[in-house]
């Protein structure tokens, strides 16, 4: 009787319990179309001086309970090291950021827009003096004709226990870094 | 009960807030941009833990909102610092006041939602056990039940 009733408690109590289910963070960058593509409008990746591009990042929590999610932007060239999965690009000025509060199973969406105000030389590259947000920033980061800059987007959280952003979210075992780029010529 | 518990946690937290902001401004080190940022993320740190508690995801997106608004009045106060220093220092109390009131409504929320997951959960094993002792029951006096359905069958035969 006793052992019957411990099996049966147990299967009812299994059904009744949550599945687990492993967390993430997905996000992406918006075009003004709404897509993951035409940036700039149908004009190839050129932006022209003043042009005033409105795109918004779209970031899902789904890791269980509620974020405090940072994205980083850097300005960097064809030659400027990549994140990655387990560090962001820290040799790459950052050029601003922003952060959100987003409750679990909920998607947020972060505006992001710029111009670029003027192109100046620079030891022979062109520097870039941008607005993004409302906020003027000057990037010290050039590109030979002003060709291949190019977005690093950094996904960042806010972790209690070291109690700063940390790259990335917390997985299953480890941190998981998240980045994204977009490329564009200042035409 | 609960109302004076949540009452007297709230009045806790109001009062560490005060003490800690006091500490602050005496410290002369802080500006109140970084102790609106620091209530910030006291506040976070509550709300996140009454979402752990199981709070619903309707009182956690509310709380959510206040934090964030708490984040723009922040935001605020950073931009209109080179420029109007009083204008910012307006922002930043907004965002402090934010942070505090959000961190209370967060703490009351907990507090209903630990004792929702406990009644949740004794529901949840009450249902087991009675479920799994209804099955053995079932399983063990099975032949009783056959028993019985078959003199019913044959009291019918012969009344027929």
């Amino acid at each position: 009787m006793a052992s019957f009733s411990l099996i049966y408690s147990s299967i009812t109590y299994y059904a009744l319990s949550k599945a687990p289910s492993q967390p993430f963070i997905a996000w992406g960058v918006f075009s003004p179309s709404e897509t993951l593509s035409n940036y700039f409008s149908g004009v190839g990746m050129n932006v022209t001086t003043h042009k005033i591009l409105t795109w918004h990042f779209e970031v899902t929590n789904q890791m269980g309970s509620i974020q405090y999610v940072g994205v980083v932007y850097r300005l960097g060239n064809s030659t400027s090291n990549n994140p990655n999965a387990t560090a962001p690009a820290s040799a790459t000025p950052q050029i601003g950021n922003t952060s959100r509060f987003i409750p679990n199973g909920q998607t947020a969406a972060i505006n992001f827009t710029w111009s670029i105000n003027s192109e100046n030389q620079a030891g022979g590259l062109v520097v870039l003096n941008m607005t993004i947000n409302g906020q003027q920033v000057f990037s010290p980061i050039g590109s030979v004709k002003g060709l291949k800059f190019r977005f690093f987007f950094e996904l960042w959280t806010y972790d209690l226990a070291a109690n700063s952003f940390l790259y990335g979210y917390e997985g299953p075992g480890s941190r998981i870094g998240n980045w994204l780029q977009i490329w564009f010529n200042a035409a | 009960m609960r109302f004076r518990q949540s009452a007297f946690l709230g009045t806790l937290l109001l009062l560490t807030f005060s003490i800690s902001a006091t500490t602050d401004n005496v410290s002369g080190q802080s500006t109140p941009i970084d102790i609106a940022q620091n209530k910030i993320v006291q506040a976070f740190q509550i709300v996140n833990q009454a979402d752990l508690d199981g709070a619903s995801p309707a009182a956690i997106s509310q709380l959510a909102s206040n934090l964030n608004l708490a984040l723009s009045y922040e935001q605020s106060a950073i931009q209109l610092l080179p420029t109007n220093k009083t204008g910012s220092g307006v922002y930043a109390s907004l965002s402090l006041n934010m942070s505090t009131t959000t961190a209370v409504q967060a703490l009351n929320v907990a507090s209903a939602a630990r004792t929702q997951t406990l009644l949740s959960q004794l529901g949840d094993y009450s249902l087991a056990v009675a479920s799994g002792l209804g099955s053995t029951l079932l399983v063990i006096e099975f032949h009783r039940v056959k028993n019985f359905v078959r003199r019913v069958r044959l009291r019918r035969l012969r009344l027929d």
